[in-house]
């Protein structure tokens, strides 16, 4: 087993140093957009992983907690004109403090409660953007989010966005890591592998797992303070709940106790909207044919996961290897 | 007082399609120990399909009865397809892929329909009936015996017939019923059957009312689930009560307090009844499955 775990830090390495460089290879500024965007869903998609992936737990609400954090992050910053990495701080406590209050009822009983709490949840936080209009702006959102301003330098370039961005998905993948082989990360898989055997080895189930649903909304709100302080412009549609059903679809078809798996599903699932972008010689055409299909593709793939492949993507090399060792 | 009880009237009528849903994820999560997070598609289907029925020139009431026997029929198939292969073991991956069915049922009625608001004709039209100076609308009296006479014919499936004691073992306890001869697998495909029908039956009695599209089955199923919850997820009649008692909870709170918070009903009651009575208000000592 120590060979399979040694291997996907590099491999994630190797994947995070190419996806840095790739402003080098002067993108035009819709593709590093659409690069920024997906990294912040990769940063979502990491937190859900820390839950789902490590913990087994299901949450449909994570969209819910990215838009606390991007209205705490835009409100605090247009209006109160505080500066960015207290509103960071605000969008990250904010987020977890919701999910704080979702967890603790719910998760005394069996996950799948909060699996439904947190989609009626998601429901109630994205008519909540919708309708407090003072609070939130309505419909139209709230516009000219400030760049984040990290010591001299502004990161208000495509570039500068970008590359913060991926820092940060870098430095959660390290943290996520560093996790999975602390007790904690012990803890988190024996109460996913069985709860009763983790209660009978002395695991507070309960508490893990509140501590994990924390840290993941925390995560997804630390997303959507990035997500307001580099888009610039926030809007209740960014958040809803079909996003949350894609975010844990990228998590759950990128597998179990898997970083690597959740980051390449989500970059796929991701991208393939915009595959036009990517791929010349596609027309637009055939690219919205393949956007209104999307959700058809990871449905039928989530689906198709949980029957064949119940670890997720992630576990094939590692089934492999370790037969192989 | 009759403003109260106009109330109560409006109450009973979201509490009778909470109540259908409920019933179905009851029947569900019984007898695979999870929950069905596609429940309430096939409460869209049921109105999406009338619609589709009626504007292909169906006449209204076969339209309903096509629809309800489709999205049973869609039920099953969802059964075979997508949770029967995955054995009886965790839960967990029976609510992935019900959540993976919910995308694709979805998506499924968005091709085919469209993301325009279906309207479907009222069944007996007319205004409403005035009775004690309270307003029936004719579709909610529809509804009301429509629902009240598939919980009957339900109750008396489940209680008096072979069939019905088959499906109830599997509910209780699925490896004894299968010792005892029962093919617990097909039981469990029945119930899929039986569960999508019940919340298409209130898709297509609520569409009159309320329009249908193919996004509005998320709310009603987390509405649903907060009503089993309330009165008990572990037997039908007490999901059932739970059901109605949340139409009245929610329109309490929004004829009393504020319509605003109409919808976040559900969502308290869910988490409220999680804290403090995991079982549900009405039901007995006994935990089961809980």
């Amino acid at each position: 087993m120590s060979r399979i775990r040694l291997n996907e830090p590099l491999l994630l390495a190797a994947l995070i140093v190419l996806v840095l460089s790739a402003p080098l290879f002067r993108l035009d500024g819709y593709l590093l957009k659409l690069f920024t965007l997906t990294g912040i869903n990769c940063i979502v998609v990491l937190g859900l992983a820390l839950l789902f992936g490590y913990a087994g737990q299901v949450s449909m609400g994570h969209a819910a907690f990215l838009g606390i954090g991007a209205y705490v992050f835009a409100i605090l910053t247009t209006r109160h004109s505080v500066s960015w990495g207290v509103a960071m701080l605000a969008a990250m406590t904010a987020a977890a403090l919701a999910g704080l209050l979702l967890a603790l009822p719910a998760l005394r009983l069996s996950g799948h409660y909060l699996a439904m709490a947190t989609l009626g949840f998601g429901e109630l936080v994205s008519f909540a953007f919708t309708e407090a209009e003072p609070i939130t702006g309505g419909v139209s959102g709230i516009i000219g989010i400030p760049a984040p301003q990290i010591g001299p330098f502004a990161v208000d370039t495509p570039e500068a966005a970008y590359w913060l961005i991926w820092i940060t998905v870098a430095l959660v993948t390290a943290l996520l890591l560093f996790v999975r082989r602390s007790a904690f990360g012990r803890a988190l898989r024996a109460v996913r592998m069985s709860e009763p055997g983790a209660i009978a080895a002395g695991v507070n189930v309960t508490l893990i797992k509140v501590i994990a649903f924390v840290a993941s909304a925390g995560i997804a709100g630390i997303a959507g303070g990035l997500f307001a302080g580099t888009m610039r412009y926030i809007s209740p549609s960014d958040f809803s709940v079909a996003l949350s059903v894609t975010i844990l679809a990228m998590t759950a078809i990128g597998g179990h106790d898997s970083l690597l798996g959740p980051i390449v599903s989500a970059i796929v699932i991701g991208l393939l909207p915009s595959i036009d972008a990517l791929i010349p010689g596609l027309s637009r055409e055939f690219s919205q044919y393949v956007q209104s299909y999307q959700a058809d593709v990871y449905g039928v793939a989530l689906i198709l996961i949980v029957i064949f492949l119940p670890g997720g993507f992630g576990s094939l090399r590692m089934r492999r290897r370790g037969r192989s060792a | 007082m009759t403003d109260l009880a106009q109330l109560l009237v409006l109450g009973l009528k979201s509490g009778a399609v909470y109540a259908l849903v409920a019933l179905g994820f009851t029947l569900i999560h019984s007898a695979t120990g999870a929950i069905n997070f596609a429940q309430g598609e096939f409460f869209m289907l049921g109105g999406v399909l009338a619609t589709a029925f009626t504007t292909a020139g169906v006449s209204l009431l076969p339209a309903v009865v096509y629809a309800v026997v489709l999205t049973g029929a869609i039920g099953v198939v969802m059964e075979l397809l997508a949770v029967r292969p995955l054995g009886d073991g965790n839960p967990l991956r029976i609510v992935l892929s019900s959540i993976g069915c919910s995308v694709l049922l979805k998506q499924i009625a968005l091709h085919l329909y469209g993301p325009d608001e279906r309207p479907l004709a009222p069944f007996s039209p007319g205004p409403s009936i005035r009775m004690l100076g309270v307003a029936f609308e004719r579709q909610a009296l529809w509804l009301w015996g429509l629902t009240a006479l598939s919980l009957v014919l339900f109750a008396l499936l489940f209680r008096y017939t072979m069939l019905g004691r088959a499906l109830r073992a599997v509910a209780m306890d699925r490896d004894a019923a299968r010792l005892s001869g029962i093919d617990a697998r097909l039981m469990v495909t029945m119930i899929f059957g039986v569960a999508a029908a019940l919340s298409a039956l209130a898709g297509a009695a609520v569409t009159p009312m309320t329009q249908t599209a193919w996004d509005v089955g998320t709310r009603i199923g987390v509405k649903g689930f907060a009503g089993a919850i309330l009165g008990g997820i572990s037997s039908p009649a007490t999901a059932v009560a739970g059901g109605l008692l949340l139409g009245i909870l929610e329109t309490l709170t929004a004829g009393l307090i504020d319509p605003l918070f109409k919808d976040m009903v559900a969502l308290v009651v869910l988490l409220a009844v999680l804290v403090f009575r995991p079982a549900g208000l009405f039901a007995s000592a006994r935990k089961d499955r809980v």
